[in-house]
């Protein structure tokens, strides 16, 4: 008996171990054709940048070329639809919001971020600055906070409704405590333009939107989002435990690579590792800081669970949103 | 570094042969993606995007903007020829250039575009190098206030471009906010009638629309016809040069229409939409015989074709001096210098006097360029008319289902294309203004987003567009456009009248 189960038990390893090995060549013989790479904004933005510093090495390292097609529409949702729809060797490059907050605000969205989608790898983070126009009376924020003590006295522009700068100005009031009014524009472009004007007070906004305008003179940040100091503005204070705000205090958005679940973990495997290897390298680190990225290299397993942190993060903040309407 | 010696340096920089090879590559390749239906200077820049990863940032900078202003020239040509504007501007053009080319003065009708948009330019670059600081305060002394009340008053001046009734003209419109109000609502994130179409979520196609309602509608409009009887006689060169009849009223137009371009491109945004228009409307009311307008009046091409290529020059400088752009290509354009590690912004002109004045002095090169470029094929273009319809009209279709295929890779806005053209079949057959529906898609929902953005910045005080100045001056302009419209309805009402007495 032992040795006939043992024999069983050997055929059943060795079976395993075949497909195992058979998966691992298929890996090997991978890709044997084109990868199509779905990014979900217009070439130029900032994702496709993204997507075309990524795909260049990535080209060379699987020996086939990386088609970036842009499919903008509905802030990236449309390009994940799109990977889905058309399988075969389709992956994507895309933002947050399409695998966090969309099954919220998107009704018929047509797939399940948990379900429909493979996470491959985190690429990269980008905090956001709370801006304000020169003249703003406070320099820091404690003096931001207690301007805004009165409900709604202080107005913000965001990206529009749902967008990571409006929730990420929600997030931050719901833990400071004050009421902020809010004004949805629909690029950091307006926004900026907007407070420049001194139409509005102040706006939660991409790094590199606000810099220019802070080395001309004509804005101040307060705070940075994330957690750590952020290289490409060293000196703006972490929000993070300041001005009694918690320790734990963060909101980044992110950039990251994505497979149609039911991929085969070997495939999902060796571009992880190919990601991961470009991130590692210098140039490609400098370029995206230059732009107002920093690389986040890490496994698929670390990329499945921001999505679920940021899922019940940003999920709580539209409950509180949509509870004050 | 004082303007002279800005300048000198610019063309130093804009001689350069490499970046004269690239301002001129620029050229050629923007008119020809004006020229085919519906491929305009987005989808040729979102093309060369990757390229400029390989040449320096000056010589990138230039080849993009040389497509971009190249563009307006090429548009004029579908526009003229076949009915078929790919822009909000250049379904002006067609108003009357269309006529012309029916009436056989095709050559004349695209001579007088080229020269108007050379003249607009060269202007154009001028009130740039003059007015340039001027300029782009203007841009954050806009708020929202002032754009809806501006935009109000754009869309009550060009809603007399439309020929017949007030009523007919007044329906366009109307049904153009509407097409304009799809997508999803900026201030609320609400969808609105997109029908559970992920697909509509941001709208309707811009490209999709204009195709459909215009070239789309006049091919089947054409089928109807019986075939041309021949190929129309050979036109000699003296019947494309415009006679001194011609260049006399052209000069007018070209002057306002440049002086309404230069101040509007300047505002990020619409600039040269509104400008187009408003410079048809200005045309038509200060023409001695308004009723030659949409029937070839020569003035009606000149001054928009002036106004746009104009306010594509100034529409740099949001985009140059502050960081700001204005539409999505000089986004793009944005984003290639950003490639670069050039941060435009506030501090460019001081931090890269090299690209700030090289381009102005290149925009001047690539103008010249695009006339001299431009002129000889004229003939060519004219010619194309020969082409019989059962070879020109699929040949049409297929491009214009590549161009509209080309703005967000989306097979929907192919059918989308479909369903316009036999809408805009039958508004066209019922004698309604097809522009006048883009003008109100257009500005619709712009006027809608700042009017909210405005009440929500006073918090719901209507005074909002009263106390600001520039507000209120548009404010008191469109009163004024209405009462006047109003007087002069009545008076021709009672000289009618009276004439019946």
């Amino acid at each position: 008996m032992i040795c006939c189960q043992t024999r069983r038990g050997a055929a059943v390893a060795a079976f395993l171990t075949g497909c195992a090995l058979s998966s691992a060549a298929m890996a090997q013989d991978w890709p044997a054709g084109p990868v199509h790479v779905f990014v979900g904004f217009p070439a130029g933005s900032s994702p496709d940048t993204i997507a075309r510093i990524v795909a260049e090495p990535l080209a060379e390292a699987l020996g086939q070329p990386v088609v970036v097609e842009n499919r903008p529409g509905a802030g990236g949702v449309i390009a994940v639809q799109q990977m889905l729809a058309r399988g075969d060797d389709s992956f994507g490059i895309n933002i947050n919001g399409p695998l966090t907050t969309a099954q919220r605000l998107i009704p018929d969205l047509g797939y399940d971020p948990v379900a429909d989608i493979a996470p491959v790898g985190l690429i990269a983070t980008s905090p956001l600055v709370l801006a304000v126009g020169a003249d703003f009376p406070a320099d820091d924020l404690a003096g931001f906070i207690e301007a805004a003590a009165e409900p709604e006295a202080i107005s913000y522009g965001s990206v529009g409704e749902g967008s990571g700068a409006h929730l990420t100005a929600e997030l931050f009031a719901n833990a400071a405590g004050v009421q902020l009014f809010h004004i949805p524009f629909q690029s950091y472009a307006e926004v900026t333009t907007s407070i420049l004007g001194g139409e509005i007070d102040s706006g939660f906004m991409a790094p590199s939107a606000a810099l220019p305008q802070v080395e001309a003179g004509t804005m101040k940040m307060l705070g940075v989002t994330s957690a750590e100091p952020f290289a490409q503005v060293p000196d703006v204070p972490v929000i993070a435990g300041t001005a009694g705000l918690p320790e734990n205090f963060r909101a980044e958005l992110w950039n990251a690579f994505i497979a149609p679940a039911g991929t085969d973990p070997a495939v999902i495997e060796r571009l992880n590792a190919e990601l991961n290897t470009i991130l590692a390298d210098e140039e490609v680190r400098e370029r995206l800081l230059a732009m107002g990225w920093q690389a986040q290299p890490g496994t698929p397993d670390d990329l499945a669970q921001r999505i679920r942190d940021d899922t019940a993060l940003w999920g709580g903040v539209i409950d509180t949103v949509q509870a004050a309407e | 570094m004082t303007t002279v010696d800005g300048l000198a340096h610019g063309l130093a920089v804009a001689l350069q042969p490499s970046v004269l090879i690239y301002s001129l590559l620029g050229a050629v390749l923007g008119t020809l993606v004006g020229v085919l239906p519906g491929i305009g200077a987005m989808a040729a820049i979102t093309l060369l995007l990757p390229i400029t990863y390989y040449i320096s940032s000056e010589a990138a900078l230039v080849m993009l903007a040389a497509v971009y202003y190249g563009a307006q020239y090429g548009g004029a040509v579908a526009s003229i020829l076949l009915r078929l504007p790919g822009t909000p501007q250049s379904a002006v053009t067609t108003l009357d250039g269309y006529p012309m080319a029916q009436q056989g003065r095709a050559g004349v009708a695209l001579f007088t575009a080229m020269i108007s948009s050379f003249a607009g330019s060269m202007l154009g670059i001028v009130i740039l190098v003059l007015l340039a600081g001027w300029l782009s305060g203007l841009a954050t002394s806009f708020g929202a206030a002032d754009y809806a009340a501006m935009m109000v008053m754009g869309l009550v001046a060009a809603s007399t471009i439309g020929e017949g009734r007030l009523a007919k003209s007044l329906a366009m419109v109307v049904l153009g906010v509407i097409l304009g109000c799809v997508g999803t609502d900026v201030n609320s994130g609400a969808q609105r009638f997109t029908f559970g179409q992920v697909q509509l979520i941001d709208g309707i196609n811009l490209v999709a629309l204009a195709m459909g309602l215009f070239g789309l509608a006049e091919i089947i409009g054409n089928i109807r016809k019986a075939e041309r009887d021949g190929p129309p006689a050979r036109v000699s060169l003296r019947e494309l040069v415009p006679t001194r009849d011609d260049l006399r009223r052209m000069v007018a137009p070209i002057t306002r229409g440049t002086a309404l371009g230069g101040f509007f491109g300047a505002l990020p945004g619409t600039g040269s939409t509104i400008s187009s228009f408003l410079s048809y409307a200005l045309e038509r009311r200060v023409a001695r015989q308004p009723e030659r307008f949409g029937k070839g009046a020569i003035e009606g091409v000149a001054g928009p074709e002036a106004a746009n290529n104009s306010a594509s020059i100034t529409a740099f400088v949001p985009t140059l001096t502050l960081g700001i752009p204005g539409d999505p290509i000089m986004a793009l354009m944005l984003g290639a210098l950003v490639i670069h590690g050039i941060q435009p912004g506030p501090m460019m002109l001081e931090a890269n006097p090299d690209m700030f004045w090289g381009l102005v002095v290149s925009f001047g090169i690539g103008n010249l360029f695009l006339l001299v470029l431009n002129l000889p094929l004229i003939g060519i273009w004219v010619s194309m008319l020969r082409i019989p319809f059962r070879w020109l009209y699929p040949a049409i279709i297929i491009f214009v289902c590549l161009g509209v295929y080309s703005v967000r890779g989306s097979t929907f806005d192919i059918v989308m294309v479909a369903a316009i053209g036999a809408i805009g079949y039958a508004l066209t057959q019922a004698a309604f203004s097809p522009a006048l529906l883009l003008l109100g898609f257009v500005l619709g929902p712009l006027i809608e987003t700042n009017l909210r953005r405005a009440l929500l910045v006073s918090r719901g005080d209507p005074m909002i567009f009263l106390e600001r100045p520039i507000a209120c001056g548009f404010v008191i302009a469109t009163f004024a456009l209405l009462i006047y419209g109003f007087v002069k309805r009545s008076d021709q009402g009672s000289q009618a009248s009276s004439v019946a007495d």
